[in-house]
């Protein structure tokens, strides 16, 4: 962990034009779920349906592919990662350091807005924004070390994402069982599923994956992500312009 | 080099040749560029790399519509398993990703390598740059669901379905995915141009389509449970995909897929107004943006 | 102390070979890397620079393989040809970051040192999107010096400079090689090669085409005859007693006021301008032409005014070696 990569790469990522997009997206769901408060008062099923289909199944991946790859794919993409890699670093500290600040960047942007969000349409009833605030650190932390990874090793990195979400996840993950077991999503709301506790079941909260699969699972590709980008770094090819 | 006087030589000018002829002028310009735009949102004309993205959408997108003719052509059926005017709806993901993805490959990469001004040095105006390249995204886009479409009625021709009820469906269908196509190309031209950085440009596309989906789906969801049938009427307007699928129902005729379409006339023309208004702000945010490009 | 050691490196890219089996020392002092485009010199200062791994060889720095090894980078500093760098920070920041990388005792301090070197005192407190192309490479050179490495490598680094600029790089890298620093630099530009370099590397098509010092590979270059052009006041009788020594190969008489004539062939080499004629000689033996001339002019009582070797420049031999 360095403090002065996370400076620099914060500052990168928190550039003018991606900031907006950062703070839209969670505006967007206070919003809706304002909206939805407004229209239909306190309703758990329509908490589930909000935070569940829509914040955990769309914003949080979205924002670990903007976070991920916003991390370091601009600095490869552009050449300008040779300051950090010309130095006696560690590549394994780059990447976790950068890790780091997406993750930040990914609570900061997607699991607080949701326990927000859960708290405007539910209050504290059922835990659920706290279980669907759980559920989307979990998962944005997933996401965002997994994009950074891909960010590492294709420039490519946000088409690809994109598609494992709305595609992987969303469709696929409807339609055959087995591919849900692969999910992010899925593994994210079994956490969810155990803070919610008691009503899950009763609330249609409820996973394809088990407490003891999810959490594993989570932490290999969170820690396996990580580990491999900053062994890919050693390894980054300097490209010439285009 | 002057001939020595002595004998009689020659030496031919091989130099650079100057053109004084007639040349073509800014209409061959503009329909040059939109025909190599369009091809470039397919990758035709460019390297193998970028031709597998849309090749590979287009691909997914037609294999529902193959299956389902198939199946109308090979087993006994009265009306086709699925319907034109709702399959946009239903492969909405597909498309959102090709705009998301190909936005960007047709105008951020002159943007970011600063190539603008080439362009505008020619006999090139920037409303013919704007107009080119917003026709040539349409029409990529519109090709994207046309074949599918297309292969649904052939299929349906295939299994000898009443052509006086196909026709009439299938032609609105196209009119619907024309509409699509243009709000679509809009919303992500707009957002491409304004993000040179290829990768931000692609994700803030999706972002935005994918947001606006899932607020339309979630409003609309509240909003039936709710029994207020105008809000989640009028919630069609947030999402491209909804607004043009009510202007299909109300104005073309064609049936709904949601539970609710745009509540009345009053509904209808709401929902034709903003259309319009979303191409039409597309289009000038378009030339707004060009007309401050640095040349 | 600094010393790069480059042993039997080749480097290919699936069919094309970017670099074939070259093998260099590159000691202290200025080296300049000299070759056409496409020759293979970013590939070598990437490999150097341990960007890229050779695909057979090895590339050291004293003794210390440079490949996936971080520590190296104490010693090396590199000055990447990519503009690109962090866009939102100011220079001073940018140095000052680049120094705090490094893990520097005083970071500050160096930090202070180099922009100072540089020349950007300032300008250090505006943004770098700011900045024009020769003040960003001038910040770049400064984040390459903030660790006072032995070895320094530049990849084009006087692209985009105007004048004034490449005169104060050109000097702050001849205060380098004093220093008894390694600075590598690579350009396809012969006058910034042939000011500052002490000695150079020639690369033609990934080959190592020549090094050393250029008048040094000029005198290797035994299949090309010298040229000199000879002035005196009877270039006649001169070209006579010259041609019969078997140290020359031609001679030529150009007359003056000869440069109607001279135009029509197509002959650069006229006569002086203050209306005197010259003398042109090819000579293939070199060592003994410069021996006997002095010889024949003072036998046959001529005497001599300027002496001068026509292709003695590095732009000469440059073309001879990318021309073989």
């Amino acid at each position: 962990m360095n403090a002065t990569v996370a400076q620099l790469t914060a500052r990168s990522l928190l550039g003018r034009r991606r900031a907006y997009l950062l703070m839209a997206l969670p505006a967007v769901l206070l919003v809706l779920s304002v909206a939805s408060r407004g229209l239909a008062g306190q309703d758990a099923g329509i908490t589930v349906g909000v935070l569940g289909g829509f914040a955990l199944a769309t914003l949080v991946p979205l924002l670990g592919v903007i976070a991920g790859t916003g991390a370091i794919g601009p600095e490869i993409d552009d050449g300008s990662i040779v300051y950090l890699l010309s130095k006696p670093l560690s590549r394994y500290s780059i990447a976790t350091t950068k890790a780091m600040v997406a993750i930040a960047v990914v609570t900061g942007f997607a699991a607080l807005p949701t326990f927000v969000a859960g708290l405007i349409l539910s209050g504290t009833s059922s835990r659920l924004a706290l279980g669907y605030a759980i559920g989307a650190l979990a998962a944005g932390i997933a996401y965002g070390t997994l994009f950074l990874l891909l960010a590492v090793m294709t420039r490519h990195a946000v088409v690809v994402g994109v598609l494992y979400a709305l595609i992987w996840e969303a469709l696929i993950g409807s339609f055959v069982p087995g591919a849900q077991a692969l999910s992010i999503q899925q593994w994210s709301l079994a956490l969810t599923e155990q803070v919610v506790g008691a009503r899950a079941e009763e609330l249609d909260v409820s996973s394809a994956v088990g407490l003891g699969a999810a959490v594993p699972l989570l932490l290999v590709v969170i820690v396996g992500s990580t580990w491999f980008a900053g062994w890919r770094l050693r390894s980054l090819r300097l490209t010439s312009d285009e | 080099m002057p001939a020595p006087r002595t004998n009689q030589g020659v030496i031919h000018d091989l130099g650079y040749r100057h053109y004084d002829g007639p040349r073509l002028g800014r209409a061959h310009i503009a329909r040059a560029l939109l025909l190599e735009s369009a091809k470039g949102a397919y990758g035709l004309g460019r390297s193998a790399r970028s031709k597998v993205m849309p090749m590979l959408l287009l691909a997914a997108i037609c294999l529902p519509a193959f299956i389902i003719a198939v199946v109308a052509a090979v087993t006994d059926v009265d009306e086709l398993p699925a319907d034109y005017t709702s399959y946009v709806l239903n492969v909405q993901a597909l498309v959102m990703i090709y705009v998301a993805a190909q936005s960007p490959a047709l105008v951020s990469r002159d943007l970011r390598f600063r190539v603008m001004s080439l362009y505008f040095s020619r006999p090139l105006h920037r409303i013919d740059y704007v107009v080119a390249k917003y026709a040539a995204m349409t029409t990529a886009v519109f090709l994207l669901m046309a074949l599918p479409l297309t292969i649904m009625f052939v299929g349906a021709l295939l299994a000898e379905l009443p052509i006086d009820e196909q026709v009439p469906d299938y032609l609105r269908s196209l009119g619907g995915a024309l509409l699509t196509a243009l709000v679509l190309s809009g919303i992500g031209l707009v957002i491409a141009a304004i993000t040179p950085r290829r990768g931000l440009g692609v994700a803030a596309i999706i972002a935005v389509l994918a947001v606006l989906a899932g607020v339309q789906g979630a409003m609309q969801a509240i909003a039936v449970e709710e029994n207020e049938a105008t809000v989640a009427g009028y919630a069609g307007l947030i999402s491209p995909f909804t607004l043009v699928h009510g202007v299909q129902h109300a104005v073309l005729g064609a049936g709904s897929a949601l539970s609710e379409g745009p509540p009345g006339t009053i509904g209808s023309v709401v929902f034709v107004v903003v259309t319009g208004l979303v191409v039409a702000g597309s289009f000038g945010a378009l030339l707004l943006r060009y007309r401050k490009v640095a040349v | 102390m600094g010393t790069l050691l480059l042993d039997k490196v080749s480097r290919w890219f699936g069919n094309v070979v970017a670099v074939n089996d070259v093998t260099m020392t590159i000691g202290p002092g200025v080296t300049g890397l000299l070759g056409p485009n496409g020759a293979g010199k970013s590939t070598l200062i990437h490999m150097m620079g341990g960007f890229l791994a050779p695909s057979s060889g090895s590339v050291t720095l004293d003794g210390e393989v440079v490949w996936r090894n971080e520590e190296i980078y104490r010693k090396i500093g590199l000055v990447p040809e990519r503009e690109a760098m962090y866009d939102v920070v100011t220079g001073w920041q940018f140095v000052l970051a680049n120094a705090k990388l490094h893990g520097l005792a005083d970071p500050a301090g160096a930090a202070r040192r180099a922009v100072d070197t540089v020349q950007m005192t300032e300008a250090q407190d505006r943004d770098i999107s700011t900045y024009s192309k020769g003040m960003k490479q001038r910040i770049k050179m400064a984040t390459a010096l903030v660790h006072d490495p032995p070895v320094l490598l530049l990849d084009e680094p006087f692209n985009g400079m105007d004048p004034r600029q490449r005169l104060q790089l050109m000097d702050l890298l001849t205060a380098m090689g004093d220093e008894g620093r390694t600075v590598l630099f690579s350009s396809h530009i012969l006058e910034e090669v042939e000011q500052i370099s002490g000695s150079i590397q020639v690369m033609v098509a990934g080959r190592h085409a020549a090094s050393g010092g250029f008048r040094e590979i000029r005198q290797l270059m035994t299949e090309r005859p010298h040229q000199y052009t000879i002035r005196s006041d009877d270039d006649r009788a001169l070209a006579a007693a010259i041609i019969s020594d078997p140290s020359a190969a031609a001679v030529q008489l150009v007359a003056a006021h000869d440069t109607e004539g001279a135009a029509a062939r197509g002959d650069a080499s006229t006569g002086r301008r203050d209306g005197s004629g010259s003398l042109h000689v090819q000579a293939t033996d070199f060592a003994s032409f410069v021996r006997v001339l002095p010889q024949l002019a003072s036998r046959h009582n001529i005497r001599l005014y300027e002496v001068s070797p026509a292709d003695e420049s590095l732009e000469s031999v440059f073309s001879y070696l990318v021309a073989r």
